[in-house]
């Protein structure tokens, strides 16, 4: 399988600000490819520099096979980070507007609106000027307008942001579903659970520099600390010699719940298997790390501090929504 | 380039498709074109027919016929056309004098001959006047009365029979035996007596005909051939063609300087409020963030000149739409020969040029700030376009072969208003210097374009800080 995306040694500096230092990044065709970091982290940046929005000071880059996606445009879904609309336009005219700038006929462009929006549920909108639209609405106009074209591949920036969590659903199912019509998908955001839930390869960055590039079963083989959480129904269940099961490698207690960490070969359906027997349970599972948890443990440091950051940079972007 | 024109008709319609720019830019000449017609019209309007009937005491006998005679309807129309004559020979001479082109002359030709047509019908309102002669011995008194029955309403109704006027004729009028000092015979005048509204025209027209009557009827009296001495007193009216040559020497006047003022505010207006339209539509788009999503499917070029193609065809429209209102009601007024249609289309040459500069500094600056305050800080370079050729319209056009004009025409930037201004004018300029000036205007352009294709690249997706000019210079010298 080729790549849609090749990436080397990529440099991009704003001023005396590295925006993207040294990056290397293959995406594969008929991937869905997740890019997580927080704000200012240079997602944003790598993702103009493949669309050829800005270029890049050194590296090469290759989109669907050419040297720049401007030999590709028509191929190519983005819906940007800033992403606008004509306020005064018409959502149907806009939405043909796109489409025609993207090499689709006017009547495939009249006909795949009209579809689009019955899919998503503003069939009424066709006649509405795009301010008239709520937010959460505008957002779903301009995902239209990024795959109205059929782009074999999509690059969302923050494409979760100011959505509620309807409408997030929605959208999931809407990427899944371009995924499975064969398009590779990039999408980035700071917000590491979306990433979970969706991508099946994940590129995380941190100041310009890459620090992970790693398939989403591949980061949990890596990173899991294989963990069996058990929380029996009986206080005095804790006491069960819980660490003799076979592969325990410790034991911890805190507060009615114990964790049991697991060596590297243990069996674990064995261990839950065992320990459902050994006394009645509230609870059972295995303990799989958050990607935020990987993204502290790769990154090192201060890990409180670390995370304060994360959130920090969730916040702006629910700001930038409710301002409107 | 299928893109750039997608993106060339959408901004023309987001502009055109709307009730702002369609009562903006339609109304005004339409109301102009409603004025033009109605104005000429309602100046012209000939003054209400006069109905009634002038009472005739002929105690000589002999004149009241010729009275009759003189208001039948046909001894009326020949005294208008008479007086229509006049004036057009006196409108000839007048034109002829002045040494004007042939084709001016013709255009004015037929604008005056309009213009005597309404004024013949002014100077000599419609009657439809009776003439009643009464019995000699009639009283003064009683038929004076009948005058005062008579308002001024009535003589405008059709049918009305009042008396509008009394001309008591004593004997002694036409034949006197008394003679004064120099021994002439000294004739009794005769008496006038008018309704106290009636028409001043007619009432001078009553006055004249009269004493023509009265005095063909002393020539009768006299045993002379009356034809044969009016023949004889024939005078061509030459002192009118000079009053005349006056009025057409200002009509010239008005030309000259209406012309030329008309070019240059055409191509100013079209040019700067398709500008104005391109530098708030980039603004729109840089705030509105829709930039990026446009740039994910053309190129900041193609978005470029799409946008300058698109705001172009509005201003096309708006110089197209008020050229034709121009040209129409030159036509109306018959006086299209003033214009020389190769003007015309060098207007629209420079339009072209005037408005592709005017647009790459719109573009550059609308790519270049955040919003349109920022954007005023940067206009200087604009204002000074705006400005210049209004300081300098109107000695140019007092001179438009002076030095100053000359060099005026090759400052880029301003020469095509300058250009518009001479080309327009009466006096022709150095034929070399259209295409010349044309040349630098292109050159202008295509340094405009590469300067504004840099900044618009970079401009339009700096957000933050809006750069001040020695930064745009430097954007302009990035590769």
């Amino acid at each position: 399988m080729s790549n849609a995306i090749e990436i080397r040694d990529l440099n991009k500096s704003f001023g005396p600000k590295l925006a993207v230092q040294h990056l290397d990044l293959d995406v594969p065709e008929g991937s869905l490819y997740g890019f997580i970091g927080p704000n200012g982290a240079g997602k944003s940046t790598t993702i103009r520099m493949i669309m050829s929005i800005i270029f890049p000071d050194s590296g090469q880059l290759k989109v669907l096979g050419k040297a720049s996606a401007v030999e590709s445009k028509d191929r190519i879904g983005y819906l940007p980070e800033e992403r606008g609309i004509y306020r005064k336009m018409k959502v149907g005219a806009f939405l043909k507007y796109m489409a025609r700038l993207k090499g689709v006929d006017a009547a495939e462009a009249e006909r795949r609106t009209r579809e689009w929006l019955v899919r998503v549920g503003l069939a009424e909108t066709y006649r509405k000027k795009c301010e008239e639209l709520s937010k959460g609405m505008q957002q779903k106009v301009q995902f239209i307008a990024a795959v109205i074209h059929e782009p074999d591949l999509l690059i969302l920036d923050e494409v979760f942001s100011g959505l509620d969590p309807e409408n997030r659903r929605l959208m999931r199912e809407l990427i899944r579903e371009q995924n499975e019509a064969g398009r590779t998908i990039i999408f980035s955001t700071h917000a590491m659970f979306e990433a979970e839930q969706l991508c099946d390869r994940l590129f995380m960055i941190r100041g310009g520099v890459k620090v992970l590039d790693m398939e989403l079963e591949e980061i949990w083989r890596t990173y899991d600390p294989k963990t069996v959480v058990v929380e029996p129904i009986e206080t005095a269940a804790l006491d069960l010699p819980w660490g003799n099961l076979p592969g325990v490698k410790e034991k911890l207690d805190n507060d009615g719940v114990i964790d049991l960490r697991l060596d590297d070969h243990a069996d674990v359906g064995e261990i839950m298997r065992q320990a459902t027997t050994m006394a009645r349970l509230r609870r059972i599972e295995l303990k799989r790390p958050s990607l935020e948890d990987v993204f502290i443990e790769l990154v090192g440091g201060d890990a409180a501090k670390l995370r304060q950051e994360l959130r920090d940079s969730a916040k702006p972007a629910v700001q930038e929504v409710t301002r409107g | 380039m299928g893109k750039v024109f997608i993106i060339a008709w959408k901004e023309f319609l987001a502009t055109v498709a709307t009730k702002g720019f369609i009562l903006g830019m339609l109304i005004p000449p339409f109301i102009m074109g409603v004025a033009f017609t109605l104005m000429p019209l309602l100046m012209n309007k000939k003054a209400p027919t006069v109905y009634g009937h002038i009472a005739v005491i002929d105690r000589s006998g002999v004149v009241a016929p010729r009275i009759v005679q003189a208001f039948t309807p046909e001894a009326v129309e020949a005294r208008r056309a008479e007086k229509l004559k006049a004036g057009k020979q006196a409108i000839e001479q007048g034109t002829k004098a002045l040494g004007l082109k042939p084709e001016t002359a013709s255009g004015i030709q037929k604008q005056v001959d309009a213009n005597s047509m309404a004024a013949a019908q002014n100077l000599i309102p419609d009657t439809n006047l009776t003439v009643q002669v009464l019995p000699p011995e009639t009283s003064v008194e009683d038929a004076k009365r009948e005058i005062l029955k008579a308002t001024g309403r009535e003589q405008a109704a059709a049918g009305n029979a009042a008396r509008l006027a009394l001309i008591v004729i004593p004997e002694t009028t036409v034949k006197t035996t008394q003679t004064n000092e120099e021994g002439q015979p000294d004739f009794t005048p005769f008496q006038l007596l008018t309704a106290p509204r009636l028409d001043i025209e007619v009432q001078s027209d009553v006055r004249r005909q009269t004493s023509k009557a009265i005095v063909d009827s002393r020539l009768a009296t006299a045993g002379e051939d009356v034809a044969k001495i009016r023949g004889i007193m024939q005078v061509p009216t030459v002192e009118e063609s000079a009053v005349t040559a006056q009025g057409d020497t200002k009509i010239n006047e008005v030309a000259k300087i209406m012309i030329p003022a008309a070019f240059m505010f055409l191509l100013w207006i079209s040019v700067f409020s398709s500008g104005q339209y391109l530098l708030t539509s980039t603004i729109e788009e840089k705030s509105n963030r829709v930039m990026e999503v446009l740039l994910s499917a053309v190129s900041p070029m193609q978005l470029m000149m799409g946008k300058i193609i698109g705001k172009g065809a509005v201003g096309l429209l708006i110089l197209g739409l008020y050229s034709s209102v121009g040209v129409a009601s030159l036509i109306f007024f018959a006086m299209a020969d003033l214009l020389a249609w190769h003007n015309l289309i060098l207007l629209f040459v420079y339009f072209a040029i005037a408005y592709v500069l005017i647009a790459c500094l719109m573009a550059s600056i609308g790519a270049a700030v955040n919003d349109i305050n920022e954007a005023q800080s940067l206009m200087a370079p604009v204002m000074i376009v705006l400005v210049v050729p209004m300081i300098l319209w109107m000695p140019i056009l007092r001179n438009p072969n002076s030095a100053f004009a000359q060099v005026c025409s090759f400052v880029p930037m301003i020469n095509p208003f300058i250009m518009v201004l001479r080309i327009s004018g009466s006096e022709p300029i150095p034929m070399w210097q259209i295409p010349a000036s044309i040349a630098v205007g292109l050159l202008t352009v295509v340094f405009m374009c590469y300067a504004a294709a840099k900044i618009f690249r970079i401009g339009v997706l700096m957000y933050g800080k809006p750069p001040n000019l020695p930064t745009l210079i430097k954007w302009i010298r990035m590769a």
